[in-house]
Formats: structure tokens, C-alpha cells, sequence
């Protein structure tokens, strides 16, 4: 058996051999086609010093199939991968790289109401278009449309394919151009290989460069919501419970994406639970108590509970809530749209975790977005890291190839590190404290964050300094 | 007391060495070793040829002098701009656009104007001598521009230009652009649109006879580029006490502070050799800065500066 085994793989390396006879020379292999790499390209095919640089990039995905399609037949219903795009990412977006969103599709909004689950601290911040919800579908085949317009002539769109092996063409020189073979067969040869391949990177894994950080034990759960009715304020929602804050995010007219961090084990249970039951767990979980939110948990998972005895109870529990309310005009102010129903099929999961590379660069290899870095999804912030990325790689090179500079040179490419680590890494650093702050009913520390969270509120400058930081310098 | 001291320190380093620039008569040619009179002492070449393998590792050695390249990449980038209008398409406003227009109407005429000179810049197809060029550090720099069509460069230490040769192999990109040669500058025929005198001429016995034929190889139009260190105090200070003594970013031995030239020492001798057919185009001081860099600044009678020349 074993014969066998060794047998058929010197055969595949035969056939790979034979086939990679010439290996192609590329200027610039981005590995990955995701927000970060599709970007990258195009940020690279639309600046006058990098465009004339033969650019490859490779995805495992049906890039130009089934994404491309999102732009020319959008779906009628939302996707579940929703992100916030701070008005510096999209400025970078439209007006640097050209890139035309489907507005239709995505919702400006003017704020957030951020409250304590455990207290009635609250921080209310408000400025007309801080952000915009976008699906990264609509982003990913905007910037393909854009890659298509361009009709660029040096530039390589490989998708459906995966990176075999990554190499160095002399291994003795760590300066050496990169060999990068493929799953069909192609072989390139590389000054540059930039890794937008996500959190488990085989490009960092290859380049050595360790990534330092942690699982919070927590799962982000996602899902596609129809509300009541269009909201009368368009902002954004974020409790914070003990499991983990729950977000509900504004999209165009009636719709609504939810993003929940919780535990694992109730992580499974939104999962599997029917949609209805789903549905009155979201309303009520930015309303009711953590204490009433602990029972429902503990009784759908026993299974002890009907679907209308849990919605009388929360009914219930909610009117409650509301008559303590000064008047009835409050409940919209602080209280988010309610949720009428859920794509079911568009819940899902995903594990939540820090993760920060040493470094972003080394001989030949760039690390973009999460390749190089991981957050919890609290701040909003991940994709927009990644288009900072992008945007200061991509300003580097350019300064890079003015001054006729190697552009795989580390010396080229430490400007990009240096530019970009210090301020993610500070914001790794607010979010993972946050998560931490917020994480815990006991009530030294509820009350502690509580007061914090309530002088922020009184204190505009700094409220103003914070929404900056989330949404780019005020105009 | 110390304001006496200080004046005499300067002065004793700051005069005039009347033997540096001066052209050589007496020297006497020997067959059997023929010395030319640009060539650089037997101790110069022996010093760069230690230094040769760690050329090319950009945290060895060498590393201050890449980082000193990117500065001298600017300063050529941005001699060659200034030599160039905006053509009659672009409209540039009469006035100081940038004080009295709206910063986005400022902004746009600036961009346009550019990508007017970039589109002109990149039109062009210059011919490059550097000289002195060691391990290839410009010259590779040089030659990936897209307006320069050929690099020559010439060292007279061949381990160095052995390096820069196979380095040079590494990039497909600079195959055919690229030339490197032992070769004293009197021997370079032809004339070249730049020529580059970069960290060199204070490592060379006579800098005058070297401007002399540097500024024979340029043709009409043509601009030099010379790169070195004044003659004074701060000099001795930066360049060898702390460069090479304190902070060991240099290698010891690679300057002698009696071999370093005033930049008004440069100008002189343009004034007196090629009187009406020089125009000076800018002298900018360099300093290093640990953590930023090197950084070019208006002071160019103090430590390094980079001065570029055109013929007229």
C-alpha cells in the first residue's frame, strides 16, 4: 500500500515537472482574491508608477463566475457577510482606485447606540454617514467590475486554482526571486508575492514570519433580518452581554445583518433553533435582562419551552420594560427596529480570534489584511485594516519604483510595515480590551465600565476623537 | 576662550587644501604600472574590496548607504522633473494657485501638472555614466527608471564590480540596460545625458581631474550629480566619530577627512574651469537621522551634500 502511495506521488511530481517546463515571471503574485488582494490589483492597475508591472492573482474561489455574476444579477435577497466600510476606506475605494459600488445595495448610517447589557450605561454617537454597510460580495465584484473595465493588459486573474508550493528559486539566496507552482499546473516566478490569503496564510507560514494571538472562545453568528418596518433612525446597534455584544446592522429600506457573538455551545444553539425562536431571541436580547436571556437559553436547550409560550414571555418582559420608559417615543430612540423575521439558510458561524504577524514583510513577501492581522468583529474594523493595507502598500511601492528600488527589497518594503503595524496594532490592542471589559458581569468592573462608558458620552471631544478613529477624520 | 578654540578648529579644517582640486602636472607615469590621474590609491581599492561580499545585505554594512540611496534617488528625480515645463495644454495659473485657490482646485492643477511632467519624464531615454559605482547600488536604481535606457557603471575594484555584476543578474528587469566595467574614466568613450558621482570623491586622490573628464563625458544639456561631504568639524563629527567610531554604521576606514570637499570648494572650480558653461541647478545638504532617514535639507556647507550641475 504504501508502494502504491509513494509510487503515485513520484508520478503527480513527474507530470507537475513536465508541465512547469517555463515558468512564467510576474512582477507582483497576489495570493488570495478576497477584499484585500481584488484591491490590491486594482489599486496597483490604476497608479501610474505600478501599472506598466505585470500583476498575477490567484484565487481557490469561482472569482470570475459566480462573484463577477453578483454585480450584473444581483440576488434579491441580501448575503449574510456584511461589513462596515469606515468613509476613508470608501473614499479610497471610489476615488483612488475607481471602483463603483452598487449603492443600492448598501446603507449609510448615521450612528451608533452602544449599550451595557449589564447596566444602563449607554453611548450614543451620531454623524451623518460614519459608515456604510456593505456586503463583501458587492465589494469583491465591484472591484472585479472595475479589474474587467480597466482591460488591463498585463494583469492575470487566475481563480478556481490553489497555491501548491511556494519556494525560493535559489535557496541559498534569501533574495532570490519566489517560484510559485499552481494547481493547474502553471508555474511563476515572482519579485514580489503578496499574501492576502486570510488568517491561516500560507504565505506567512512559508515566509517564517510567526503570528502571535489567541482564540476568544466566542463565534460571530451572522444572519439576514426583514424588520417590522424601515427604521426611523438609520444606525447601527451594539449591546454588550456577558456572552458577547450583539450587533444589529442597517441595510437598504427593511433589511437588517446581525452579527452576535456568544459562546460556543450558544453559538450552536442559534444555529439549530427555528427561525422564529431566532428572531424573538434577537429582539429580546437588546432589551431584556441577561438573567431572562440565560433562561431562554437554558430552557430551548432542554427543550422545554413552545415557541408561543416563549414569545408570551418575552412579550411580556418587554412590555414591562417599555412602561418603565418616560414615554412610548423612547423605545425607538433606544431600542433598535424590531426584527420580523430571518433568512434562516443565511445563519452561520465563524470562531472569533486576535492574531498579529511580527512582521509584514520579508525578502519578497508582503502580508495584507488578515494574513497579518485578526480581530473581533466588536470595532468593525477588519476589512477596513486591510484596505489601510492596501492602500499604504500600495503608496509605498509607488515611492518605491520612483526611486528605482527593488520592489521585493526588504528596503522597499519596510516603510509599508512601519507605516501600518503601530496603528493596528493599537487598534488589535482597544478591541481585544474592550471584548475583555465587556465579557464580565461582575460588578466592580460593570460598574467601573459603565462610568467610563457614561463620561464618554459627556464628553464630546473625546467621543468625537473615538468616531474618527471608526470612521476617518470628520469633514 | 572656547569661541578662540572653535575658530581655530575650524579654520584648520576648513581651509582650503589647495592641493585637492588642483590639476596634476607632475606626475610621474611609470610603464610598467601606468597610474592614471582619476584612479584612486591602492589603499582605497583595497578597503572597498573587503567590503564587497556585504555589499548587497541591506541590514550589513552597507545598510546606511541604501538608505542614503533612496535620498539620492529623490534628489535626481527631482533635478530631472524640474528641467522639464508644462506643456501648453496644461494650464497652470499664473499666480500662486496654492495660496489663493481652494485646496481641492489647487490640488487638481497640481496633480495635472504632474502627470504632465511625469508624461514628459517618461519619454525620455537617458544615457547613464556612474562613476564610481561599486556594488551597484545606483547604478541598479538608475537603470530601473523608466526613462533611462542604458546604465554604464565603472568601479576600479573588481570584487566590487564582480558583486554588482551578478547581482545585476538576479532581475530580469535590468538585463540589457545594465553595464558594469573596470575601467578608469579617462578610458569611457561616448557621452551620456547623466553622469553620477556618487559618495566617491573623497575617496579619490585627485576629485579635479575626476570632474574634469566626468564633465567631458556629458553631453550638451547634460547634468552631473555629485554626492560628498564638506571638509569641517561637524563632518569629522558625523561622518567618522560617530559614523564609523561611535555607532559603527559605516565601516572604520572608509573616510579620511583631509580628502573631503567644501561645496564651495566645487563651485570654484567650475567658476574657474568651465566659466558660461555650467549652471549650478541646486546643492542640497543630507543628514542621517536614526530613525527617519536620510533627509535632504537647505544647509550644504555642513556634512554631506548633493549637488547637480547642467552643461549649458
Amino acid at each position: 500500500m504504501r508502494g502504491i502511495r509513494a509510487w503515485s506521488q513520484s508520478w503527480t511530481l513527474t507530470r507537475r515537472l513536465a508541465t512547469s517546463a517555463t515558468p512564467k515571471k510576474s512582477d507582483i503574485f497576489i495570493v488570495g482574491g478576497g477584499p484585500a488582494g481584488l484591491t490590491l490589483a486594482a489599486a496597483i492597475k490604476t497608479s501610474p508608477y505600478l501599472s506598466s508591472l505585470s500583476t498575477t492573482l490567484v484565487d481557490a474561489g469561482d472569482l470570475k463566475g459566480r462573484t463577477a455574476q453578483f454585480y450584473n444579477e444581483p440576488p434579491e435577497k441580501f448575503t449574510n457577510r456584511v461589513i462596515s466600510l469606515t468613509s476613508q476606506s470608501k473614499k479610497f475605494l471610489q476615488e483612488r482606485v475607481g471602483v463603483s459600488l452598487m449603492e443600492d445595495r448598501m446603507q449609510a448610517f448615521d450612528g451608533l447606540y452602544v449599550s451595557d447589557g449589564c447596566s444602563d450605561a449607554q453611548l450614543e454617537m451620531e454623524r451623518d454617514s460614519m459608515g456604510y454597510m456593505v456586503e463583501i460580495l458587492n465589494l469583491q465584484s465591484s472591484v472585479l467590475k472595475r479589474l474587467s473595465d480597466l482591460q488591463a493588459p498585463n494583469l492575470e486573474l487566475i481563480d478556481q486554482t490553489k497555491v501548491l508550493e511556494i519556494k525560493s528559486k535559489d535557496p541559498t539566496d534569501p533574495q532570490s526571486w519566489l517560484t510559485v507552482s499552481l494547481s493547474n499546473g502553471e508555474v511563476y516566478e515572482t519579485r514580489l508575492l503578496v499574501g492576502c490569503d486570510g488568517f491561516n496564510s500560507p504565505v506567512r507560514k512559508f515566509s517564517k514570519i510567526e503570528s502571535r494571538g489567541w482564540f476568544y472562545n466566542r463565534f460571530g453568528v451572522v444572519a439576514t433580518m426583514k424588520l417590522d418596518f424601515p427604521p426611523f433612525k438609520v444606525r447601527g446597534w451594539q449591546r454588550f452581554l456577558p456572552t458577547g455584544p450583539i450587533a444589529h446592522l442597517p441595510l437598504p429600506n427593511d433589511n437588517a445583518t446581525l452579527v452576535w457573538s456568544t459562546t460556543e455551545p450558544l453559538s450552536r444553539l442559534l444555529l439549530a433553533l427555528d427561525p422564529e425562536q431566532f428572531v424573538l431571541l434577537v429582539n429580546a436580547a437588546f432589551v431584556l435582562d441577561d438573567v431572562d436571556m440565560q433562561y431562554y437559553y437554558k430552557q430551548l436547550e432542554r427543550g422545554t419551552i413552545t415557541t408561543a409560550e416563549l414569545k408570551e414571555d418575552i412579550t411580556h418582559r418587554t412590555e414591562l420594560r417599555y412602561g418603565k420608559l418616560e414615554n412610548d417615543s423612547m423605545i425607538d430612540e433606544i431600542y433598535p427596529p424590531i426584527v420580523s423575521e430571518i433568512d434562516g439558510k443565511s445563519r452561520a458561524r465563524f470562531p472569533l480570534k486576535l492574531s498579529h504577524a511580527d512582521s509584514y514583510v520579508a525578502d519578497r513577501i508582503a502580508l495584507v489584511g488578515d494574513a497579518a492581522h485578526t480581530t473581533h468583529p466588536l470595532a468593525g474594523q477588519g476589512l477596513n485594516m486591510g484596505q489601510g493595507d492596501v492602500e499604504s502598500l500600495v503608496k509605498v511601492l509607488e515611492n518605491a519604483s520612483q526611486r528605482g528600488l527593488d520592489l521585493g527589497s526588504l528596503l522597499a518594503l519596510e516603510p509599508y510595515w512601519a507605516d501600518r503595524y503601530p496603528y493596528n496594532n493599537m487598534l488589535l490592542g482597544v478591541v481585544d480590551k474592550l471584548h475583555k471589559i465587556y465579557s464580565t458581569d461582575f460588578a466592580p468592573i460593570v460598574a467601573a465600565r459603565s462610568l467610563g462608558l457614561k463620561a464618554i458620552q459627556g464628553l464630546g471631544p473625546i467621543k468625537d476623537f473615538m468616531m474618527a478613529r471608526v470612521s476617518g477624520p470628520g469633514r | 576662550m572656547s569661541q578662540a578654540m572653535w575658530r581655530l578648529a575650524r579654520r584648520n579644517y576648513t581651509k582650503f587644501n589647495p592641493d585637492l582640486l588642483k590639476p596634476t602636472r607632475n606626475l610621474q607615469f611609470d610603464n610598467s604600472d601606468v597610474r592614471l590621474s582619476t584612479s584612486a590609491s591602492p589603499d582605497e581599492i583595497s578597503h572597498f574590496k573587503d567590503l564587497a561580499p556585504s555589499w548587497w545585505d541591506v541590514w550589513g554594512p552597507q545598510r546606511i548607504l541604501h538608505k542614503m540611496n533612496l535620498a539620492r534617488m529623490d534628489f535626481i528625480q527631482k533635478i530631472l522633473s524640474e528641467q522639464l515645463r508644462a506643456s501648453s495644454e496644461t494650464y497652470v495659473p499664473g499666480f500662486n494657485f496654492k495660496a489663493f485657490l481652494p485646496p481641492q482646485i489647487s490640488g487638481l492643477v497640481e496633480q495635472e501638472l504632474r502627470q504632465d511632467i511625469r508624461a514628459q519624464l517618461f519619454q525620455q531615454n537617458l544615457k547613464v555614466l556612474d562613476i564610481g559605482c561599486g556594488g551597484g547600488i545606483l547604478a541598479e536604481s538608475l537603470a530601473r527608471l523608466p526613462f533611462v535606457s542604458k546604465v554604464d557603471g565603472i568601479d576600479l575594484t573588481a570584487e566590487c564590480i564582480e558583486i554588482a555584476k551578478s547581482h545585476a543578474q538576479k532581475d530580469p528587469a535590468l538585463s540589457g540596460k545594465l553595464n558594469y566595467e573596470v575601467l578608469p574614466l579617462e578610458e569611457v568613450v561616448g557621452t551620456y545625458n547623466l553622469v553620477t558621482c556618487m559618495e566617491m570623491l573623497e575617496h579619490v586622490d585627485q576629485p579635479s581631474e575626476i570632474l574634469r573628464h566626468a564633465w567631458g563625458k556629458l553631453g550638451k544639456g547634460g547634468i552631473l550629480i555629485l554626492s560628498t561631504i564638506n571638509r569641517d568639524p561637524i563632518s569629522w563629527f558625523t561622518t567618522i566619530f560617530m559614523a564609523e567610531q561611535v555607532l559603527k554604521l559605516v565601516p572604520r576606514g572608509t573616510h579620511n577627512v583631509s580628502k573631503y570637499i567644501n561645496s564651495e570648494d566645487i563651485k570654484q572650480w567650475f567658476e574657474v574651469e568651465c566659466r558660461g558653461q555650467h549652471h549650478i541647478l541646486d546643492t542640497k545638504g543630507a543628514m542621517y537621522l536614526p530613525l527617519t532617514g536620510w533627509v535632504a535639507h537647505e544647509h550644504h556647507n555642513i556634512g554631506n551634500y548633493f549637488m547637480a550641475i547642467k552643461k549649458i
